[in-house]
């Protein structure tokens, strides 16, 4: 039966919450009915939902969600709470006669005084509950809650008293609690620090989580991750029941030290070793793939050059004649007591890569599939174009949330293709194109720009470098 | 661990090797068989991606026989369970992978195979 249900949200990443209900609705293959200009910026949303039981998977697989409601009233006073709430009797009557409850009384960016929430709850008198009052396992929970602007205390002067501005609420939410949002407690589970094996790239769990989602992964689903890295991203997936394939060019990263490698010691510790389909060292931009149209999803995190730059395989500068003979010689007949044959790399620009994967994506995805990535940019300069200089027909942006740092920040972005025909295989090949003609994306030289402290702003530099890349 | 499903999909990318470079032969192989959960949709979907031949000429030179020379039109349980071993459980953890054209040898080693190209190899 449709209804509406008050979602409470948990206070981080605000950006990334409607896409994360949109793609968990996806993947179960329901509707969530919107509000006509959902505000993502507020922790409280009313949506509907067809059937109770979607606000229960949503519960279980959300990151972002921290309980949901069945609702019953709203208001900016509570005379307006009331009426609607009044009105809304057919949904809350059949607890009336013998039903043990709890009410809760409680305040975001604020907290409200004893007495007032007792003043509160009295005020809800009219719904004449006649079951008993239980603390500790009651049959249904009601919860009144009071949204407040954020008021920082003040630099200077003295701290906000207590309950200054009490009663100033922006608006009340009231309904009854239907489940707690069991996912979030992932984010401990994935915790990087416990976790067997990681590097200073290694992605925060709570960010590797919302990417996962992004990806849709569920059993059956097949993913890859072309800068593996440490694994972050393909721990949660394959948590989520999907099957991984991770290659880096830098073989080292997956390995780490000791046998078996670091990423698969790692997976075990979470139960999903078997999910590794496998682990190849190569350079994407020179990859061994016999063919494309081969997995659900991408997701990865590329290296754009703070904590680690991108490579691929050749050089900066191109060699003499005389030296290429000599190399030549040298690859082909290694001394004995040479190391394994380490080819030469060179830097790969972030935006050239940014370019690149999504053609690649359109290659190695099936249609349908999704590409999910870490974008960092400038933020003063980041223009919505800026997506647009790296997309390619067949390919559509359907989210990007930002993750602001300050003076940069990192922008997911999900890209769906919804083409169906093949596509040949990217070509790599890079020409540097005159800048008078086409816009410059933010990301652009993207290293460069952070170790200059994005000097074009006034930004500080403490506020970066806070953060894996 | 090259597991045959991985192996059934790269193909030698040197420069210039564009006939006869799939499949690649596995040399001086060091096996091993783990068990991995089932998942028959998953076979399903992957199936039309398989090349067969190389599938089979692989796995029987690794000493499995367990799959017919050509491939049934009829998909039963039994084929999925036999298949889902050969592509999923065999793990390669040490050896080589050699391209039958240009004889490039891709190094296995912690079940982690190099593909990574020579710089006369690329583009």
């Amino acid at each position: 039966m449709k209804a509406c249900y008050l979602i409470a949200f948990a206070q981080s990443h605000s950006d990334f919450r409607l896409p994360e209900l949109q793609s968990i609705s996806e993947i179960h293959g329901f509707q969530i009915h919107l509000p006509k200009d959902p505000d993502t910026s507020r922790p409280f949303m009313v949506v509907e939902l067809d059937e109770e039981e979607h606000a229960f998977i949503l519960a279980q697989r959300c990151i972002l969600i921290k309980s949901i409601y069945e609702f019953y009233a709203r208001g900016t006073t509570y005379e307006e709470v009331h009426e609607m709430n009044r009105s809304n009797r057919h949904l809350w009557e059949r607890y009336v006669p013998d039903t043990s409850f709890k009410f809760i009384v409680t305040g975001f960016n604020h907290t409200i005084p004893q007495r007032r929430q007792r003043d509160v709850i009295e005020s809800f008198a009219y719904m004449d509950f006649r079951g008993k009052i239980d603390m500790k396992n009651p049959e249904i929970t009601m919860v009144c809650f009071e949204e407040y602007e954020s008021r920082p205390a003040p630099a200077n002067g003295p701290p906000r008293k207590r309950c200054e501005d009490d009663g100033g609420f922006k608006e009340v939410f009231f309904g009854r609690l239907i489940v707690e949002g069991t996912a979030r407690q992932l984010v401990g589970v994935f915790d990087v620090k416990k976790r067997a094996y990681f590097g200073n790239t290694s992605m925060e769990a709570e960010i590797s989580l919302l990417m996962a989602n992004q990806t849709l992964a569920s059993p059956g689903k097949w993913i890859y991750d072309p800068f593996m890295g440490t694994g972050s991203m393909a721990y949660p997936t394959a948590h989520f029941g999907a099957v991984v394939f991770g290659s880096d060019i830098d073989g080292r990263q997956m390995r780490g030290k000791g046998k078996p490698p670091g990423v698969i010691r790692a997976a075990t510790q979470y139960g999903i070793a078997s999910r590794i389909i496998d682990l190849c060292t190569f350079d994407v931009t020179n990859n061994p793939w016999r063919c494309g149209e081969l997995f659900d999803a991408i997701v990865t995190d590329p290296p754009y050059g703070v904590r680690a730059g991108a490579k691929r395989l050749g050089r900066k500068r191109e060699l003499s004649e005389d030296k290429k003979a000599l190399y030549l010689q040298h690859s082909q007949n290694p001394r004995s007591d040479d190391q394994p044959y380490i080819p030469p790399t060179k830097p790969y620009e972030l935006s050239n890569l940014a370019g690149d994967l999504v053609l690649l994506a359109r290659y190695l995805l099936r249609p349908g599939g999704r590409l999910v990535f870490f974008l960092p940019t400038v933020t003063d300069e980041y223009q919505e174009v800026d997506i647009h200089t790296m997309m390619c027909e067949g390919m559509e942006v359907i989210a990007n949330s930002l993750q602001d740092f300050g003076s940069w920040g990192r922008r997911l972005i999900t890209i769906r293709k919804i083409a169906t025909q093949k596509f040949s295989p990217p070509s790599f090949q890079h020409v540097e194109e005159d800048a008078m003609d086409t816009h410059v994306p933010a990301h652009r030289d993207f290293r460069e720009k952070y170790f200059q402290g994005f000097s074009r702003g006034q930004c500080n530099g403490d506020q970066a470098g806070t953060v894996s890349t | 661990m090259v597991r045959l499903v991985t192996h059934n999909l790269l193909a030698c990318h040197a420069k210039d090797c564009n006939t006869n470079n799939f499949p690649l032969v596995f040399q001086n192989v060091q096996l091993e068989i783990r068990e991995a959960e089932f998942n028959s949709d998953f076979i399903r979907n992957f199936l039309p991606k398989i090349e067969w031949n190389a599938l089979v000429k692989t796995a029987y030179e690794l000493g499995d026989t367990s799959l017919p020379q050509d491939q049934p039109e009829m998909v039963d349980d039994e084929f999925l369970k036999n298949l889902h071993h050969v592509l999923f459980e065999i793990h390669i953890i040490e050896g080589g992978m050699v391209c039958p054209n240009c004889k490039h040898n891709y190094p296995i080693s912690d079940g982690i195979p190099n593909m990574l190209l020579a710089e006369h190899e690329i583009a």
